[in-house]
């Protein structure tokens, strides 16, 4: 007896639930806390279980403009939780799906809120411009009051999920990405000569200061050795100067006479007129 | 006081009841027993290594803490049912994801060379310079708090996807696509990670990213040809960069070996210089000293033998005395010398032009 009167007013309410509790099937009172409760037995009293976990709801693609007067698509999604159990089920009966009127409340906030902001507040590559987080703020103030007041719903969180552009202005987007493309490639080829004939002008630089050194070295070099030479001939010049004349004029007889050289000379000079003159 | 009759009666009709009880119990005893420490047993859990189990009671949540609530593997004493409700989660396993939102995912290949995207089939990013990628992403995470995840929480794969996306999306929409597609891959994961769990944590859904890996992170098909372009054009003027790298290696030590080799010349030639002059030098002394004895015999000697070696080396003609002191119609040919020939054979075709001449 005592099993089927616990079986009859027992509430045994889990985590992440609640049990809204009607009496001839009006709500009386929601058991939001987990443990067990009661109530009276059926047909008095009926216990409803609720999903009190969050959940999300994402948006569809919705179009729209932002301040700069560009189109583009976004999707939103949000993260919420049932805060009114009995505001729920009489809003949206029992069994109630939240996603609809949340559809609507999104929409309406994304329309009024991206339309106050600029495309750079989404995407941009200067961090002042961005405004994501704002955004979001303002998306969540616009729908979590009247999400609450209206359904019992509580919006935890409004997110931008994707952000994109429509059909038509994709074909302007790729054609640009191919425009810049086509400058990237051509500055990356001007470059690399840029680059390329720096590096070797530095290197004809370097290699023509190298041969200008070791020229001048070898000019100093030779400088001091002629001038060594010089010092010697000179005090050998100084000893008898008649005779280094002479022997010097001797060897440059020896450098001046070669095979292509000819000499004229007369039979009756030395030494072919010996075969012409008498025994001495 | 409401009288419920005379007590006689009571037991008459009670009696049979009690009889059929007391035979039950009397036959059945042991099994009822039995039945009883089943039930209190059936409380008795065993959570499994990869496992983490926690109670509720009358449907509360036993522990006030995740510390507390969280039981590991092993044996686990619990009341029955309806007291108590062993809730066991593979909290320990590392699940996967792949979040192919911003991806292309319409079924035919070609659509991706026309020349715009539909958003509902062909996801794409955003970058912060407003050019389209597409993104895959493989999201790894285990469950970090079991009652949130458990009672709590959103549904994990909902959940997940999603802010995952969002972050991808918010990540990708704050850099270059050059940046992106080249050397950003790593910060965008970081931040992309760091957003994603950041979003996990506020919906309450007890996950743990372990990590987030792009599987792909490319341009549209469309403009695939036109970024190729750009690679080839950084490959060309690297290998150009590097030519003339090379060349500079080359020419540079080239210059420095040419240079040396002109020192080391005219270090040779300074050395063979003063080598012959002083040798010259060391020959005039000597000569010099015989000179002031004999001075006239040795110039004559020094004259005659350098008049002998011009005589042996060069082409002589000999020609007659002039008559009367005049030479009349008398004229002497001279060849050019014959390119490429030995001394000898210079002297020998000398004479044969002399020969010819006479």
């Amino acid at each position: 007896v005592a099993a089927i009167l616990f079986q009859a007013m027992a509430v045994i309410v889990p985590e992440g639930q609640a049990v809204l509790i009607t009496r001839f099937g009006r709500p009386l009172r929601a058991a939001t806390t987990a443990g067990l409760h009661w109530k009276l037995p059926w047909p008095i009293d009926q216990a409803l279980p609720l999903d009190m976990r969050r959940r999300v709801y994402e948006t569809g693609h919705t179009e729209m403009l932002t301040r700069d007067k560009k189109n583009i698509i976004a999707m939103t999604f949000v993260v919420w939780r049932i805060a009114d159990p009995i505001l729920f089920v009489q809003s949206l009966g029992i069994g109630g799906v939240a996603d609809g009127k949340l559809d609507g409340l999104l929409t309406n906030a994304a329309i009024g809120t991206l339309g106050g902001h600029d495309l750079s507040a989404l995407v941009s590559t200067t961090p002042a411009d961005l405004k994501v987080d704002q955004i979001e703020s303002e998306l969540l103030a616009s729908t979590a009051p009247t999400a609450l007041h209206n359904y019992g719903v509580a919006v935890e969180q409004v997110r931008l999920e994707r952000i994109s552009l429509p059909e038509e202005n994709v074909t302007a987007v790729l054609q640009q990405m191919r425009a810049e493309r086509g400058q990237f490639a051509a500055k990356y080829d001007a470059e690399g000569e840029r680059e390329a004939s720096r590096i070797r002008s530095e290197a004809d630089l370097q290699a023509a200061q190298l041969l200008a050194k070791g020229t001048e070295e070898e000019a100093r070099i030779r400088g001091a050795s002629a001038a060594q030479v010089a010092k010697i001939y000179s005090a050998a010049h100084r000893v008898d100067p008649e005779l280094y004349r002479f022997t010097r004029s001797l060897d440059s007889l020896d450098k001046l006479v070669t095979p292509n050289t000819s000499l004229i000379l007369r039979t009756d000079s030395e030494p072919f007129s010996l075969l012409q003159s008498k025994a001495p | 006081m409401r009288s419920l009759g005379p007590p006689s009666e009571i037991r008459r009709l009670a009696t049979p009841v009690a009889g059929l009880f007391d035979a039950a119990w009397q036959r059945m005893h042991w099994w009822i027993a039995v039945m009883a420490i089943l039930y209190v047993c059936s409380g008795i859990t065993i959570v499994r290594g990869d496992e983490v189990a926690v109670v509720l009671r009358w449907g509360r949540l036993v522990g006030d803490t995740p510390a507390l609530q969280e039981h590991g593997p092993g044996l686990l004493f619990a009341f029955p049912r309806p007291i108590d409700r062993v809730v066991r989660v593979q909290a320990k396993h590392v699940s996967e994801e792949t979040i192919v939102a911003l991806t292309d995912q319409s079924p035919n290949e070609d659509v991706g060379l026309l020349a715009t995207l539909n958003p509902l089939t062909q996801g794409y990013a955003l970058t912060g310079d407003q050019n389209i990628v597409h993104a895959e992403v493989v999201a790894r995470y285990r469950i970090r708090d079991v009652a949130e995840w458990a009672f709590y929480g959103p549904k994990a794969d909902d959940v997940l996807r999603l802010e995952v996306t969002a972050a991808m999306v918010r990540s990708l929409g704050e850099v270059g696509v050059d940046r992106v597609l080249s050397d950003g891959r790593k910060d965008l994961i970081a931040a992309a990670t760091r957003r994603a769990q950041a979003g996990l944590d506020r919906a309450h859904s007890g996950l743990e990213l372990a990590s987030l890996e792009l599987t792909r992170l490319a341009p549209p098909l469309a403009v695939a040809v036109d970024f190729e372009s750009v690679q080839s054009a950084f490959i060309a003027t690297d290998t150009k960069k590097k030519d003339a790298q090379a060349y500079a290696e080359t020419v540079v030590p080239r210059a420095q070996a040419r240079a040396d080799a002109q020192l080391q010349a005219a270090r040779a030639d300074t050395a063979s210089a003063l080598a012959v002059a002083t040798g010259d030098a060391s020959a005039f002394a000597a000569l010099e000293h015989e000179y002031r004895d004999n001075p006239a015999v040795v110039r004559e000697r020094l004259y005659r033998d350098a008049i002998d070696r011009a005589l042996s080396v060069a082409r002589v003609r000999w020609v007659p005395p002039p008559t009367n002191g005049k030479y009349n119609g008398f004229r002497i040919m001279l060849g050019s010398p014959a390119a490429g020939l030995t001394t000898d054979q210079a002297k020998q075709k000398a004479a044969q032009t002399e020969f010819e001449d006479d």
